[in-house]
């Protein structure tokens, strides 16, 4: 009992340790490029790649199957009016619905000073999708989509058509580039009448979905919103069960099968880099980039397309990669399918961290806006944003450390599920090691470039 | 499993195939445990303690590569910010 105390504390303390170790580096860090110290930014994404890899030595440290399982499986029940709740949040999500429909058309121009918009990009986009992976997903009771389509289920004739779960996942992401794609090339953050006759849009296409396909399976399996927030509530401490709500430790659900198809790896790598791709555009590296391709002779409205495609490829290819090599790292003779199923649903705590990274400093300071364009929608007060300390944009860096640490972790405690030998365990990671501390470089960089507004939009 | 080589080691009791005998051995302990004989237990045994013995290399090995990492950054943060 004292061994299996001591143990627990220990890696308590070798986490915080590296934790802290982490924020230290982020923090300075961050504060070192803004203020143009002599540290160069090889050596910045260098060190926030050696703070993975260490972690990744640190988590092999720990190789009782038995606390890792522990870990891993840890949760408490959460007693919640569940039925009272869902009903509250139908209501919100219906009346928000309308809301943006009419403030969009009828509203004011401003788009700081629309409800439309920043109830949309500020309260949703940012806020909701924070609140998913931070807290629990409330999205299934809140989509509007889901409640407004309900009637048109009873009315349709139930469809026959079974969907295959791989193919219905491979359309989500499909769908999941073109809704990143519409979101960075589109005015869609700054026109309330299209950004209403956007919701509109999407509530026709789940209109036909339903049809098409049935209720059920076009939430549950095509949706691209709905699977993005179900996909980022996996990362969340609360998680709704069939004996109502349980509490378990934050990304600790990752290790479970999240992800059952190649599609749902699609899905996931899809999410990475849509939130990559959306804070790549805005760096002056893209503006040069895509300024010479221009002058080469590229059409400027195949760019972002063509951009956002090859990237997914890239980052696709790069993963199943990595579920390739493990089986020769490890060495198994589990197939690289399943082990590429197994070891995806670690990639989303990557995916929070850099969301995290991404929209933190914009829902914070734009809350001011929203609150005044909620409260007062026809005739909204002046926009005010909140002036935020300066260490604040240091949690960025944190965030987008703090989520590989996690995957990590996830990664060493799926392993451990996985395979027989500990060490064999230990030794399936190195690809995937690789891959998280090229990504955390890559990421990183990105987070540390001043924002531009992207060329030819 | 498509391309399992023919000197595969199998479970005897659910057909998976594994590179050698402690991996098989490691694997038939922790998943059907209580349908194992005497010998097969203490060959989960035996493989569970040699395993012992090569997760303690490969944390020496670990601890230099950390060693490694932290000196080398160290005085690479001194050279670069001299």
């Amino acid at each position: 009992m004292y061994r299996r105390g001591a143990r627990a504390l220990g890696v308590v303390v070798g986490l915080a340790a590296i934790c802290g170790v982490a924020l230290a580096h982020g923090g300075n860090l961050r504060d070192a490029t803004q203020q143009e110290l002599a540290v160069p930014t090889w050596l910045f994404l260098s060190t926030g790649g050696a703070v993975v890899g260490a972690s990744f030595l640190l988590a092999s440290f720990v190789t009782d199957r038995a606390f890792v399982e522990a870990v891993h499986g840890w949760s408490r029940a959460l007693p919640a009016p569940r039925t009272l709740l869902a009903w509250v949040a139908r209501v919100a999500g219906v009346v928000g619905f309308a809301g943006v429909v009419v403030t969009g058309f009828f509203g004011p121009v401003d788009a700081l000073r629309n409800a439309a918009i920043m109830l949309v990009w500020v309260g949703w986009w940012a806020g909701l999708v924070m609140a998913t992976y931070l807290v629990g997903n409330a999205w299934p009771a809140v989509d509007p989509f889901r409640t407004l389509t309900r009637p048109v289920a009873w009315l349709a004739p139930e469809s026959g058509r079974d969907l295959s779960p791989g193919r219905a996942a491979w359309t989500s992401a499909g769908f999941l580039l073109v809704l990143v794609w519409v979101e960075v090339v589109s005015p869609l953050a700054d026109d309330p009448p299209l950004l209403a006759a956007a919701a509109l849009g999407y509530l026709a296409v789940a209109v036909v979905g339903v049809v098409v396909v049935g209720h059920d399976q076009w939430f549950d399996r095509v949706d691209p919103l709905a699977r993005l927030f179900r996909t980022y509530g996996a990362v969340a401490p609360v998680q709704r069960t069939t004996n109502g709500l349980r509490l378990r430790l934050p990304a600790a659900r990752l290790t479970d099968r999240v992800a059952a198809t190649p599609g749902d790896v699609a899905f996931v790598v899809a999410l990475l880099w849509g939130t990559t791709f959306d804070g790549l555009v805005a760096t002056p590296a893209w503006a040069s980039f895509a300024r010479e391709l221009v002058t080469l002779g590229v059409p400027a409205p195949v760019l972002y397309p063509a951009a956002l495609f090859v990237g997914f490829l890239g980052f696709h290819r790069l993963y199943w990669w990595s579920a390739h090599a493990a089986r020769e790292t490890a060495p198994t003779f589990t197939d690289a399918r399943t082990l590429g199923v197994r070891f995806v649903p670690s990639l989303l705590a990557i995916a929070a961290g850099y969301h995290l990274a991404h929209y933190l400093v914009y829902f914070l300071s734009l809350s001011p806006a929203l609150l005044g364009a909620l409260l007062a929608p026809a005739n909204p007060p002046v926009a005010r944003t909140l002036v935020l300390p300066s260490w604040l944009s240091g949690v960025g860096v944190a965030a987008v450390l703090v989520g590989h640490l996690l995957a990590i972790w996830v990664s060493h405690g799926t392993a451990y599920d996985q395979f027989p030998g500990r060490l064999q365990a230990i030794r399936s990671q190195y690809p995937l090691t690789a891959v998280m501390i090229l990504y955390t470089m890559v990421s990183l960089w990105i987070v540390g470039q001043p924002e531009v507004p992207p060329p030819f939009l | 499993m498509p391309d399992t080589p023919p000197d595969a080691v199998e479970c005897p009791h659910c057909g998976e195939p594994f590179p050698d005998e402690r991996l098989r051995d490691l694997h038939r302990g922790l998943e059907h445990y209580d349908r194992l004989d005497d010998a097969e237990r203490e060959a989960f045994d035996e493989a569970y303690l040699a395993e012992n013995a090569d997760l303690r290399s490969f944390r020496l090995r670990a601890l230099a590569v950390l060693v490694l990492l932290y000196f080398g950054f160290l005085i690479l943060y001194a050279v670069v910010t001299l």
